[in-house]
């Protein structure tokens, strides 16, 4: 099967492509990904050469830990990308895409570091 | 802001970078989930919102802090050095809902409703038996 992904930030300066198929979610629980997004960090993956990013000058990037950075809008503060850098490969939030997403969350990961105000699915 | 407020802090937080941070007196509604387009473009992922009025509220860091105005009534507050989403603001109305996932542990906060669920993506499922709302507490305005 193969697909074309599209999506972007709120207000339209960063928008993406992603050429072909992506795997499963999955959606973390990390203390990290709560202070960041507000929000679990539901992720997919792609090698970064098969993403076409436009407006990229008005994509900032965090270094939220050694080697790891995360993408987002800086008009809005859309939440874009997550990347280990130097792997190839870069981790894209569901929440960007346009609808219909087409992809399923199947792995629950961190759920040992979830928020307090909430119970994280088993 | 008040200047000399000596009632108890009910919470802290503070952005991923730590460059704002926030202390909160008085009580925090519970947290709502909100299922609408907006907030899941914005956070990435449908997110958890607690509140409060603005006068209750600390803010240490805000000249890190950028607004973006999302719709005629209201703008989105995140830090412009790390991204986090920190605050969704009712212009005017003086209350600010808070992202649950920037304050520090313990929140003493229990998630109770989901909102704008008509508006729900199709990559994930509402499966904790929580009150879910179409919209918000009414209808919009037709």
């Amino acid at each position: 099967m193969n697909r074309r992904t599209t999506g972007g930030c709120l207000c339209g300066s960063v928008r993406y492509e992603i050429e072909g198929p992506l795997p499963p979610a999955s959606a973390c629980h990390c203390e990290r990904c709560r202070r960041w997004q507000g929000a679990l960090g539901i992720y997919s993956l792609a090698p970064s050469d098969r993403y076409k990013i436009k407006g990229q000058r008005h994509l900032a990037w965090y270094e939220s830990s050694p080697g790891i950075r995360r993408g987002f809008c800086r008009v809005c503060g859309s939440k874009l990308f997550w990347e280990r850098m130097g792997s190839g490969q870069l981790d894209v939030t569901l929440g960007s895409m346009d609808p219909p997403v087409g992809l399923k969350i199947e792995k629950q990961i961190k759920t040992e570091d979830a928020g307090d105000y909430y119970d994280p699915p088993p | 802001m008040e200047e000399s407020d000596d009632r108890p802090v009910r919470a802290t937080g503070r952005c991923l970078c730590g460059a704002i941070h926030f202390e909160i007196r008085g009580p925090l509604r519970d947290v709502v989930v909100c299922h609408c387009g907006q907030c899941r473009r914005q956070h990435g992922a449908p997110p958890s919102y607690t509140a409060a009025p603005w006068s209750n509220i600390k803010l240490g860091g805000a000249s890190h802090l950028k607004w973006y105005q999302s719709s005629e009534q209201a703008r989105r507050g995140f830090c412009r050095i790390c991204g986090s989403s920190l605050f969704w603001e009712p212009i005017g109305s003086g209350r600010v809902s808070i992202a649950a996932g920037s304050l520090n542990k313990p929140t003493g906060l229990r998630t109770i409703r989901h909102i704008f669920v008509s508006d729900k993506a199709d990559f994930y499922e509402i499966t904790d038996g929580l009150e879910q709302l179409p919209y918000s507490m009414t209808a919009p305005a037709t």
